[in-house]
């Protein structure tokens, strides 16, 4: 009997530990908890969170790398797009430079050819100005004009017969004198082709008087340009 | 000398929970619930003592059980989004207050007893006396 009340009474008082064990701890806790919530969150709940950011940082990190890869692409893209522009940009001024369908400007030669019905020599016929054309072609003229006509590869030079009179045709648009031709290229090579003793133009003709000039402007030539029948070789071919 | 049991038990457990380190939050509510299963079996077992059929076994049995089954009850309604806690509390609340009115009954009663003894020893003695 005593020694079962001993047990007892240890029980008693162990239970009662336990008890206001527990209850202190959960009053401390309820105390700090309510000043600082985050504090005593679960370390695990903590960890967890934290991996989980953790990874979506990784994944967003990981998207960026890739869109920042991307973007380096694109850059270098546009850059050599930029380039291939700029080039055919420069080909194109070039290649509208050498069709004639812009004005040009440059140092040269003003030729002012004038007609003298009463000489033989004086008289001034197409193949006078293909002649001529073909000289300042040969002496490496850049561009040129007759009568403000711009002389492209598709320009035609020829003699007409209206109404009994003869007309020259330039670009088939009427001439008439005094023509003045001007070509932009290199003056000495121009001037000295053209003056050159016994086959010089300027030498045969006299009405022809070559004058050098700086900054020529030559007009661009105004017609159309239409190709119809001439395919691209190598566009037909692909 | 189960008093005495008493009172050391309380006193130490109280210094050692204050400096007890502090429990996660979210453990908390759980520990909540089994402190109020804990003090309903402390106070089914007073009432027992005073009734007179108090049982060691039954009280451990009930205190550490109680405990227990509120906890992973209170888990449980966790689980399945269930205030489960709320049915738990009513229970041991209400048991509580049954078993402190036994207890108050069965003081109330002593002590008016008392009082009546007291009184009919009195008049006894002055009965004897005269």
């Amino acid at each position: 009997m005593k020694k079962g009340k001993g047990i007892m009474t240890a029980t008693i008082g162990l239970i009662c530990f336990v008890l206001s064990y527990v209850m202190f701890m959960q009053f401390k806790t309820v105390e700090e908890t309510n000043i600082t919530q985050i504090e005593n969150m679960r370390e695990k709940e903590l960890s967890e969170k934290l991996a989980n950011w953790k990874e979506k940082f990784e994944e967003t990190d990981l998207k960026l790398q890739q869109t920042n890869e991307k973007l380096q692409e694109y850059k270098q893209k546009r850059e050599s797009n930029q380039e291939a522009s700029e080039l055919l940009n420069a080909e194109l001024i070039q290649a509208q430079a050498i069709a004639g369908l812009t004005d040009v400007k440059g140092d040269g030669i003003i030729i002012t050819y004038t007609e003298d019905e009463n000489s033989e020599l004086g008289k001034i016929e197409d193949r006078h100005l293909i002649e001529l054309v073909n000289e300042l072609r040969l002496a490496g003229a850049e561009a040129i004009s007759i009568n403000d006509q711009r002389i492209t590869n598709m320009s035609d030079i020829i003699n007409v017969m209206i109404d009994g009179k003869e007309f020259i045709l330039v670009n088939r648009k009427r001439m008439t004198s005094p023509y003045i031709i001007k070509a932009i290229g290199d003056q000495k090579y121009l001037e000295s082709a053209l003056t050159t003793k016994t086959i010089g133009f300027a030498t045969r003709y006299p009405n022809a008087i070559v004058e050098k000039k700086n900054n020529i402007i030559i007009n661009k030539y105004n017609g159309s340009i239409k190709i119809k029948y001439a395919k691209d070789v190598v566009k037909e071919e692909k | 000398m189960v008093f005495i049991a008493i009172l050391i038990g309380c006193i130490i457990g109280a210094f050692l929970g204050m400096n007890a380190p502090v429990i996660p939050y979210s453990l908390s509510g759980y520990l909540a619930i089994s402190i109020i299963a804990a003090l309903d079996s402390v106070f089914g077992g007073i009432a027992s003592v005073v009734k007179g059929d108090f049982d060691l076994k039954i009280f451990v049995s009930g205190f550490f059980g109680n405990a227990i089954l509120s906890i992973l009850l209170t888990y449980l309604g966790e689980r399945l989004n269930v205030d489960i806690y709320l049915a738990a509390i009513v229970v041991f609340v209400g048991r509580m207050f049954i078993n402190l009115a036994i207890v108050r009954r069965y003081y109330l009663d002593k002590w008016t007893n008392r009082i009546k003894t007291a009184v009919m020893e009195e008049k006894a003695e002055e009965d004897k006396k005269s």
